[in-house]
């Protein structure tokens, strides 16, 4: 036992008190072992004995003189057991400073303390407010062409080879000129499906199967909102339901990302100060890709590509019975900070729309771009595959 | 309907709260004793219970329920949760309906508060405070003409100065963001948008006794709105609440409320006073009846 505690006495004077961050960290899914040294402190020490090399950190927090101020967080138990330091030597172990030991999606800085580097923007609380550059640049105290997106819950619940995607109250709305949407509850669902549904098998040269699977899933949304107002009034566009078919034309391992085309039919009722109030089924598709470009969560894109085809039940005005909504948006988003690890990220988008429904709003393309933060509550680090 | 006054009793009922709180932060026991040696709660939980009201504003109730989460790898971090549901008050006839579907104030508290720059190597500041937010939806009010406002949605990132592990104290401040809409009833039209894209703060001061007895809460909301007919406008709203237990039937609680609002779109002040009665409540854990 005495010779543990000159072995930890000797790391205690050996430790250095800065350049933490570039010091090698223990790793989480290996044993550590703990021991005290002449003054009570714990020191964590995890030794690899394929290379031969020990690291140890201090159990506790180090305070800015370097004092030990509290009990590491988020570090793992480890057994306290005697290390015979000299015995170790002789065997050819070295002992090399390092970081202690931190969860997956977390890291400590130079005093032990722990945080998170690791987000999942796909479970989350968010909201968020954007300006339109240009607008900006023409008057920058002038605060027009301003939006506020939230949404009050993003869910996805991975189930094995089953992605469950959740969102409930998620929308936007945008000033000079107004224009709002809201989607009250939205439910996707991908599947990773193992049997093909068919198998080719090919007999030119050598034998080859060549599978053909088909992920398919469904896409449904109730409660959905859109506002608009143009000169001719006031326009709102009730999207009572809407229930579609996906097929996704590529995972991600973790389903958290995917490239899928999506079809279906929904109801709708559009009132306007022209026409009144009409119903109309609508029938949808869209291209979308949803990716997550890094492994911690920081860069996200998104892209998607929808036409919609709403035929009225009585006609529209000078629309007819039957409209068209085309849209494409793109938009990336990038975590710049995080407050007590609660991530605040930067949002770019660009999105282009002509439609030929809303009385007032003219029939050719329009275009808007977008730059905004949004702040994230929840947020837990991404699945660890 | 409540008296309308241009007085700041706002105020008033923030100084009546504080000497009530002093007064009640000093009980020795949660379970009181009788001659006969019977059992009974003197402290009560004031987060989760489900609710009927009385009160010069008309009849209501609500549903409220607190969650304090816990993590095994870190002792120092709590979310503390508090959930609001169908709060609600109605007098009767064309006018006087308030109601909330839903309103949640997440707070992540934490040993230490700190923000992480993840450029390079990441960087660790900390800063003494606790942070998390604000998320209400659905909120209806009827207004005198027999039009509505809907409070689509209303949210905030909230700053917590006044640190704690339990959910007795805050104060809390941040920017708000809020999405409003008048709508008429026949037919259900939809007319004027308001819009705070964060243009606009938030303070709200909270604090309960120790017992539960008596808790106060002010929240002062002032900024500028964005509306569909008239463009930019400052915009303020402000509301005090007092609520102190006076008596106890079969232990469930009945309490006497103070409230009073001020929004500067209508330019009322309101004051009400009334009473709660507690249906069904989460049994104070410090409570013994046995």
């Amino acid at each position: 036992m005495r010779a543990v505690s000159v072995a930890l006495a000797a790391i205690g004077i050996g430790l250095p008190a800065t350049a933490f961050a570039d010091l090698p960290m223990m790793n989480r899914d290996k044993p550590v072992s703990c021991a005290k040294d002449t003054d009570g402190h714990t020191w964590r020490i995890q030794c690899d004995h394929a290379t031969k090399v020990c690291l140890y950190a201090s159990g506790d927090e180090l305070d800015s003189e370097g004092g030990h101020s509290k009990p590491l967080e988020r570090a793992k138990d480890c057994a306290f057991e005697p290390i015979d330091r000299p015995a170790l030597t002789a065997q050819g172990y070295t002992f090399t400073a390092g970081r202690a030991d931190a969860p997956y999606g977390w890291t400590r800085d130079d005093r032990g303390r722990v945080f998170q580097v690791n987000f999942d923007l796909r479970r989350r609380i968010y909201f968020g407010a954007a300006y339109t550059p240009k607008k900006i640049l023409e008057n920058p105290l002038e605060s027009t062409r301003t939006s506020l997106d939230f949404g009050l819950l993003v869910l996805n619940v991975r189930d094995g080879r089953t992605m469950h995607r959740i969102r409930l109250v998620e929308g936007g709305v945008h000033l000079e000129p107004f224009s709002a949407e809201l989607v009250l509850a939205h439910y996707d669902m991908s599947h990773k499906f193992v049997d093909p549904l068919l198998r080719i098998t090919t007999f030119f040269g050598e034998a080859q199967r060549h599978d053909l699977t088909l992920n398919l899933g469904m896409w449904t949304e109730v409660g959905g909102l859109e506002l608009h107002r143009t000169e001719r009034g006031n326009t709102q566009l009730w999207k009572h339901a809407v229930a579609e078919v996906t097929l996704d034309l590529w995972q991600s391992a973790d389903l958290g990302s995917f490239l899928r085309l999506r079809t279906g039919m929904g109801l709708e009722g559009q009132h306007d100060e022209v026409t009144g109030y009409h119903s109309a089924l609508v029938a949808s598709s869209a291209l979308e890709l949803d990716v997550t470009l890094d492994d911690d969560g920081f860069h996200n894109l998104r892209f998607e590509v929808e036409h919609e085809l709403p035929r009225y039940f009585v006609e529209m005005g000078d629309t007819g019975k039957l409209a068209q909504r085309m849209k494409a948006k793109v938009s990336y988003e990038a975590i710049v900070l995080a407050i007590n690890d609660q991530p605040v990220s930067l949002k770019l988008a660009m999105g282009g729309e002509k439609r030929d429904d809303i009385p007032g709003l003219p029939n050719q393309w329009a275009f808007v771009m977008d730059a905004g933060l949004r702040f994230s509550l929840w947020a837990p680090p991404r699945a660890h595959l | 309907m409540g008296t309308a006054t241009r007085a700041p009793l706002v105020a008033a009922a923030a100084l009546l709260a504080l000497c009530c709180l002093r007064s009640a932060a000093h009980a020795d026991s949660c379970t009181g004793l009788t001659k006969k040696g019977g059992r009974f709660p003197v402290c009560f939980d004031l987060g989760n219970r489900l609710s009927v009201t009385a009160g010069s504003d008309g009849f209501g109730g609500a549903i409220a329920f607190r969650q304090i989460i816990h993590f095994d790898d870190d002792a120092d971090l709590v979310w503390k949760l508090e959930h609001q549901i169908g709060e609600t008050a109605h007098a009767g006839g064309e006018t006087g309906l308030t109601a909330l579907l839903y309103r949640g104030r997440y707070l992540r508290h934490t040993r230490d508060g700190h923000i992480v720059i993840p450029l390079g190597e990441p960087k660790k500041v900390f800063l003494p405070f606790d942070i998390g937010g604000l998320v209400e939806s659905g909120r209806v009010t009827r207004h005198l003409d027999g039009t509505y406002e809907l409070g689509i949605v209303k949210t905030a990132a909230l700053v917590d100065l006044w640190r704690s592990r339990d959910f007795r104290r805050r104060l809390a401040i941040g920017p708000l963001a809020r999405w409003d809409v008048t709508v008429s009833a026949r037919p259900i039209v939809l007319g004027h948008h308001s819009i705070s894209p964060f243009s606009a703060g938030i303070a709200n001061f909270h604090m309960e006794s120790a017992n539960g007895l008596t808790v106060a809460d002010i929240s002062v909301e002032a900024g500028t709105a964005w509306t569909t007919d008239m463009g930019w406008r400052p915009d303020a709203r402000a509301e005090a609440s007092l609520e102190r237990v006076i008596i106890a039937v079969n232990d469930r609680p009945i309490a006497l409320m103070l409230n009073a609002k001020y929004a500067s779109a209508t330019d009322e002040a309101i004051a009400s006073i009334g009473a709660r009665v507690v249906l069904f409540q989460a049994r104070d854990q410090r409570v013994s009846l046995r």
